[in-house]
């Protein structure tokens, strides 16, 4: 407990560890983009088909809660799902206290949350973890389908948020203890961004991009 | 007559204690997976999934393994929601399975995934309708049909329908000479119904050039004086093509085939060049 409260390691993550999460997050996505567009470049059979037009009304249909007749079909799995990645992306960049870090190192700063709405939240996004894990065992197609992966990822992402909840509330583990776990989380869910399925957050673009295309020359549509 | 059926007779998979299947005796299958070797099914996954795609990696890459595909797909909604039936479960069970163990599998393997994308997907693209992220999750399929194919692990009959268009060009063991005597009969019985009814054979410069299915000038011959009596009250400028190449189901591509996929689509490009038609109508 020494150790994970110690000053030495808070100094550890704030500082080199994060420089490192970050240029891994922001090259490696860039990389993980680039690579395979070049590759469907080189391949001469997938950029000829993209029709712009039809890729906007695709992912604009799939981005809209109860847009497509799939969201429709299952409106609890919508409603849980869209709020859980909504509440995902949006409240580490607009939390109070991440600003306040933003702001001690470089003195930018933007908008943020209410830290009631933030708590909020952060709720969903843990009980959203929950809901996922208990689909991934109840559900038997997706029981049948899911790997050790799977759960991991859920998991990254479960501790992350429980531990700056709790960290935010001081409760379970001292402050620092808490807070230096959190960091630590944070600082693996970038790390994985790039290099795991979590990457499905950019290349949701590029598939859509290619089915969007795809139904729009079988003309029908895609949603 | 409904049989009852033995617990014992079912397929059971080794990989996929969940996989049960009634037996069903299929020569393409159990005869011609007896002859695989381990570096014939090595040589035939290197060619096919050796470098991955683009696509294919994005696909692998992105599912999330959700499930939101199962709704789509007619056999899992037909077999009382069982998850094998899963598109997603599909590709689990086939391509990634071959995938994660790099083409290593044995002979039971290869059965089981030919049985599985032969006869259990009809690559209709639905889930990919119901994927949120649009995977293209029928591309995966024909490529293990694909792989399959080139181990030659096809059924039977999908087979012997692709050996007939490999000697032939069309799905009906059809020679030329009964194509051309089935098209100048139906000129003949068409001839009395309407004034100045002819089937145009080969004619030049013609504005569309059709071509039918195979099924139709062997069985379903009515229909090609029915589709030429369309033609002729419409006025249309339009021939028939009396050269090899004039089937335009394609048949292989079930198979992917590539090769007699190729010269079927090439033969009918080929043919309507020939003729010098700006249109191809094709029976669907």
């Amino acid at each position: 407990m020494g150790f994970l409260e110690s000053t030495a390691l808070y100094n550890m993550l704030r500082g080199p560890l994060v420089w490192l999460a970050f240029i891994i997050f922001i090259v490696g996505s860039f990389y993980k983009v680039y690579s395979l567009v070049k590759q469907a470049k080189g391949e001469k059979v997938v950029l000829p088909f993209i029709n712009f037009r039809s890729f906007i009304r695709s992912v604009i249909h799939w981005l809209i809660p109860f847009g497509s007749r799939s969201w429709r079909l299952r409106p609890v799995f919508t409603i849980i799902t869209f709020s859980f990645h909504i509440s995902l992306v949006f409240t580490p960049i607009f939390l109070l206290a991440h600003n306040l870090l933003w702001y001690e190192s470089w003195g930018i700063s933007w908008w943020t949350f209410s830290e009631s709405l933030a708590d909020i939240f952060t709720i969903i996004v843990i009980i959203g973890c929950v809901f996922l894990i208990l689909r991934r065992i109840f559900s038997p197609v997706v029981n049948f389908v899911t790997f050790k992966s799977d759960i991991a990822f859920i998991l990254i992402c479960f501790f992350t948020f429980l531990s700056g909840f709790l960290a935010y509330h001081q409760w379970l583990l001292p402050y620092k203890a808490m807070l230096n776990v959190h960091i630590l989380f944070g600082e693996v869910m970038l790390i994985s961004i790039p290099f795991t399925r979590l990457a499905h957050m950019f290349y949701f673009f590029l598939t859509r991009a290619w089915m969007g295309s795809q139904f729009a020359l079988w003309g029908t549509k895609d949603w | 007559m409904a049989t009852k059926v033995n617990e014992k007779e079912k397929v059971l998979s080794r990989d996929f204690p969940k996989y049960v299947r009634d037996i069903i005796k299929d020569p393409g299958l159990d005869e011609t997976v007896q002859k695989l070797t381990p570096e014939k099914i090595e040589k035939a996954y290197n060619a096919v999934f050796g470098k991955l795609s683009s696509r294919v990696k994005a696909i692998i890459e992105t599912c999330m393994h959700c499930g939101l595909c199962a709704e789509a797909c007619q056999w899992y909604l037909s077999n009382d929601k069982d998850p094998t039936y899963a598109p997603v479960a599909k590709m689990r069970m086939t391509a990634w399975e071959l995938i994660n163990r790099k083409g290593k599998v044995d002979k039971e393997f290869v059965k089981q995934c030919a049985r599985i994308v032969f006869t259990e997907c009809n690559i209709c693209h639905r889930c990919s309708m119901y994927c949120p992220f649009g995977l293209d999750i029928t591309f995966i399929i024909g490529l293990v049909r694909r792989f399959c194919f080139l181990l030659g692990v096809v059924p039977q009959r999908m087979m012997e329908m692709n050996q007939a268009f490999m000697a032939t060009l069309n799905q009906v063991w059809m020679s030329q000479n009964d194509y051309i005597d089935a098209l100048l009969w139906r000129d003949e019985e068409g001839a009395p119904d309407l004034k100045g009814f002819k089937i145009p054979i080969d004619k030049e410069g013609a504005e569309i050039v059709w071509f039918p299915l195979a099924a139709e000038p062997k069985s379903g011959f009515y229909h090609i004086d029915r589709i030429a009596k369309i033609m002729h009250v419409a006025g249309v400028d339009w021939t028939m093509c009396s050269k090899e190449g004039w089937d335009s189901s394609n048949m292989p591509m079930f198979i992917r085939d590539f090769v007699t996929m190729q010269r079927i689509v090439k033969g009918l490009f080929e043919s309507a060049a020939r003729l010098r038609a700006k249109r191809i109508v094709l029976t669907e």
